[in-house]
């Protein structure tokens, strides 16, 4: 079996058994929507710059209640039978790829959240777009690894906050003056540096998880 | 290497050379502060100069002194008359009208003597003008040009007008994060031995490495932070290098916690040494790129994170390369001496 069509069966794999399971996913829309609440509830009116800094903030932390089940959902024998059934580094790709798609459609719906109740003040919608997709893979393929890590590990949520969090912070820097602009808080030159910056980056990480995945696995 | 004494020796002779040469030199001669520090067109203005380190009594009355404009135009004072060692005074006459037609003009404050050499203080003046006409200003303006400047031939380390003694601080906090950088590249190459080979001993030299690492991160900021109080106005400016150690040493710290959430030995060695390499990976962009794409207070910014070739004469490159040298060498005793422990340890649970 080629390594496309393993992840894509691993993808497939893991979208069933999250909708199977519902719980999960409602938890995270749940916590999404209970947190712009009180977002609201306690500022009632959010300038934009603290709407931009908020809206990473939220999505960072719902991004770690998302993806700190990537490793543990499935007991240790069945991993183990993955990674003797595939390459395990598909395994790792997959998760990363789901998990990239769930973190963008978390990132949308804070979006969403937060436009229906303190108004929208997106200027620039792609370059928006386009920021939060490079931040979800970032996020994505950062926390999977290091979830990957904390999975081995008892206390493993507070191991993965605390080992991922310095991590993804110069990525956070970046994004928050990406979205700046989308704001049009402010009115950067250099745009395209950053973009590519952050391009570099996570695929500096994706290659970092991909080389160290297989020290990792076995046991 | 770690049980031989020659390196740790040869760090311990660096060191007290760069306290000593690196406490003891004196600065050059400067100017701490000049007053008034305002002065109208057509008056005559005394300036009460305090010198720093001067001694002008040494002078042989030779002291010129000039306000500067701009390299075309400056002033040179009608009589300088000498109060003692760190005390002068300088009595300009102020034309009616300056070659600028700018409001306010800020000149700055150049003396010269042989025996002291040639201090400045720039901005040390602003000249406000009522009535504004440069051409005016140049016709009548009577140049004196700055020329046979003395220089300071003693050993002693430039005097700068913010940095003052503080100068110093360079062979402490600088080669701590020279030294902090070098563990940490020694603690990644043993995290990659120990994922090559297996062997344990590499994951203890490893967690040591980074001890030491962190340990001279946090004493970096501290002396780093004291600094930007005396030179920048606060402990913590937001500056980026400033970030990027918080980040390192938090990167760090979670190294250590993650190894001290397991029991097995072999299962923690290798689960450190993973996330060392995957967080040195996320470092480097915070090393190498980020501070050559924003400013910093920091010297050197806007395109080099490290030094300007500026800030460093040679009687300070004499002291700060052996200080790196020194630093570095106390950094790695350091380590081993926790590496020691570690096997010390290691073997005692074994035995019992």
């Amino acid at each position: 079996m080629n390594m496309g069509k393993e992840i894509w069966n691993l993808l497939r794999k893991d979208l069933m058994l999250e909708l199977r399971m519902g719980y999960a996913l409602s938890g995270i829309l749940l916590y999404v929507f209970s947190t712009v609440f009180i977002v609201f509830a306690s500022f009632i009116q959010l300038p934009n710059t603290v709407w931009n800094i908020l809206f990473w903030v939220v999505l960072l932390f719902a991004s770690v209640n998302a993806i700190v089940k990537s490793f543990v959902q499935e007991s240790g024998n069945r991993q183990l039978y993955y990674y003797s059934l595939v390459n395990p580094v598909s395994v790792l790709l997959a998760k990363m790829a789901y998990n990239v798609g769930l973190l963008f459609l978390i990132s949308l719906l804070i979006w969403a959240g937060l436009a229906f109740v303190g108004g929208n003040p997106v200027r620039d919608p792609e370059l928006f777009l386009l920021a939060m997709f490079l931040g979800s893979s970032g996020f994505a393929i950062t926390f999977t690894f290091v979830s990957a890590i904390s999975a081995k590990a008892d206390h493993n949520s507070t191991l993965l906050a605390i080992m991922s969090f310095p991590l993804v912070i110069p990525i956070l820097m970046t994004l928050v003056k990406l979205s700046a602009n989308a704001l049009g808080l402010m009115n950067d030159t250099g745009l395209q540096k950053d973009i590519i910056l952050l391009c570099a980056m996570d695929g500096l990480l994706l290659g970092a998880a991909l080389i160290l995945f297989p020290f990792l696995w076995t046991d | 290497m770690v049980y031989q004494t020659w390196w740790k020796a040869l760090g311990v002779v660096l060191l007290v050379y760069t306290f000593i040469a690196g406490l003891l030199i004196p600065l050059k001669p400067g100017i701490s502060s000049v007053h008034p520090s305002n002065a109208a067109t057509g008056e005559e203005v005394v300036l009460e100069i305090n010198g720093y380190n001067t001694l002008f009594t040494r002078s042989g009355e030779e002291v010129r002194a000039w306000l500067k404009m701009d390299d075309a135009y400056a002033l040179g004072a009608s009589g300088v008359e000498i109060v003692d060692d760190q005390h002068i005074r300088a009595r300009f006459y102020i034309p009616a009208f300056l070659p600028d037609s700018g409001r306010v003009r800020d000149f700055t404050l150049l003396l010269d003597d042989p025996f002291n050499g040639a201090c400045v203080l720039p901005s040390a003046v602003f000249i406000t003008q009522d009535s504004i006409d440069p051409a005016m200003g140049k016709a009548q303006w009577v140049n004196a040009p700055i020329k046979g400047l003395h220089a300071n031939d003693g050993l002693s380390f430039p005097f700068r007008n913010i940095l003052k003694e503080s100068i110093r601080n360079t062979y402490f906090h600088v080669p701590l994060w020279f030294a902090m950088v070098f563990l940490f590249l020694f603690s990644v190459g043993y995290s990659v031995r120990y994922l090559r080979t297996g062997t344990h001993d590499n994951d203890r030299r490893a967690h040591a490495l980074a001890v030491g690492g962190v340990l001279f991160g946090m004493m970096g900021l501290v002396t780093g932070a004291i600094w930007a109080k005396n030179t920048w106005g606060a402990y913590w400016s937001w500056d980026v290098k400033q970030n990027m150690t918080a980040i390192a040493l938090l990167i760090y710290f979670a190294y250590f916690i993650l190894r001290g959430s397991f029991e097995d030995p072999e299962k923690r060695a290798r689960l450190a040494a993973v996330y060392n390499l995957f967080a040195f990976v996320a470092l480097i962009p915070l090393i190498y790129v980020i501070p050559r794409l924003t400013d910093s207070l920091h010297p050197g910014s806007g395109g080099n994170p490290a030094f300007g070739s500026d800030d460093l004469d040679n009687t300070m490159r004499m002291v700060f390369y052996p200080a790196i040298l020194g630093w570095t060498l106390l950094g790695f005793w350091i380590a081993s001496v926790v590496y020691r422990m570690e096997r010390l340890r290691d073997r005692v649970l074994e035995f019992y």
